[in-house]
């Protein structure tokens, strides 16, 4: 019955996410007015930001899974975790490939080591460590705890990679959206585009972040049902 | 009312809505924000844009995969 719920839950959620897609790219492409300084590469931002917001909240919601999952012990949990940590992985990849294309243009460099681009990518890096952690122990059970604490750690980075263009010397744009002094410092047809895009992406990580936790749990079923026959068989012989 | 004639008609708003309020690219034509679409910054975009569904379809077939598996197993049981 919940499983059929959840199905029913990503038809709607990826139904609507699709159909939110579309209006973002009509109006990313026909309709936001092209930015005065950096031209046309600045319509990289209505993709780039969204991606960021998937990522940290995908990471966030890993590090408040692997937390619970250490205090109560529930397998649902680590399976949401895994299922978040997928989704920020691929969100922090698209972040740190679509910077480099707007850097290009707007820095002409596809990469610099300054604190926002070197942090964001260690982030990448200690959620690769997560899925490493997770297969590198003999325990399978052992392999989850270690991810879980690497998932509580990593989620530290986050505010990091926020403040590092205010606390350090750095390249990258301030913040636009989440600015301390002037938040949404945008033009109004920017603003309702970036809030459109930072939708469509929630909506696309909501709905695949639940197919991705439900066919964990059919596995899990599947693996333990196998588990328990073997065990029957092994008796019985 | 009935909720399938209600909801068209919804969506029908918010449609005319938005292409009212389009002010297209092709109206900066001319300009020198507007000359900019036909140079290397427009496959920067199209790059950036193709890398993000490119990234996301991936995940959804490999999600797709791991649900035909479950089901193959569920077959053969």
């Amino acid at each position: 019955m919940i499983q059929r719920q959840i199905r029913g839950a990503v038809g709607v959620l990826g139904a609507l996410g699709v159909a939110t897609v579309l209006v973002l790219h009509w109006m990313v492409f026909f309709w936001v007015p092209t930015e005065s300084t950096m031209g046309v590469v600045q319509r990289i931002f209505y993709i780039h930001v969204p991606a960021w917001w998937i990522a940290f909240l995908a990471f966030g919601l890993v590090a408040l899974c692997s937390a619970v999952y250490l205090w109560l012990g529930d397998e649902r949990l680590d399976r949401a975790a895994v299922a978040s940590a997928e989704a920020g992985m691929i969100f922090t990849t698209i972040g740190l490939l679509t910077g480099p294309l707007w850097g290009r243009v707007a820095w002409g460099t596809w990469w610099e080591w300054e604190p926002r681009l070197t942090l964001a990518l260690i982030l990448w890096f200690i959620y690769l460590g997560y899925f490493l952690v997770r297969r590198s122990t003999v325990n399978p059970e052992q392999g989850k705890r270690f991810a879980a604490v690497v998932g509580i750690i990593g989620v530290l980075d986050i505010p990091l990679i926020h403040v590092s263009v205010t606390w350090l010397r750095s390249l990258h744009p301030q913040a636009v959206i989440l600015s301390a002094e002037n938040p949404m410092n945008l033009d109004g047809s920017m603003g309702a585009t970036i809030g459109v895009g930072l939708l469509a992406f929630t909506l696309v990580f909501a709905s695949l972040f639940l197919a991705r936790y439900t066919v964990g749990g059919y596995e899990l079923e599947l693996d333990l049902r196998d588990a328990t026959s073997g065990n029957t068989q092994g008796a019985e012989a | 009312m009935d909720r399938k004639w209600f909801s068209r008609w919804t969506t029908a708003l918010v449609l005319g809505v938005l292409i009212l309020q389009a002010s297209p690219l092709w109206a900066q034509a001319g300009t020198v924000l507007g000359r900019q679409t036909l140079g290397r910054a427009y496959w920067h975009v199209f790059a950036a844009y193709a890398i993000v569904w490119l990234f996301v379809l991936g995940w959804l077939i490999s999600i797709v995969r791991r649900l035909r598996r479950v089901e193959e197993r569920l077959g053969t049981e």
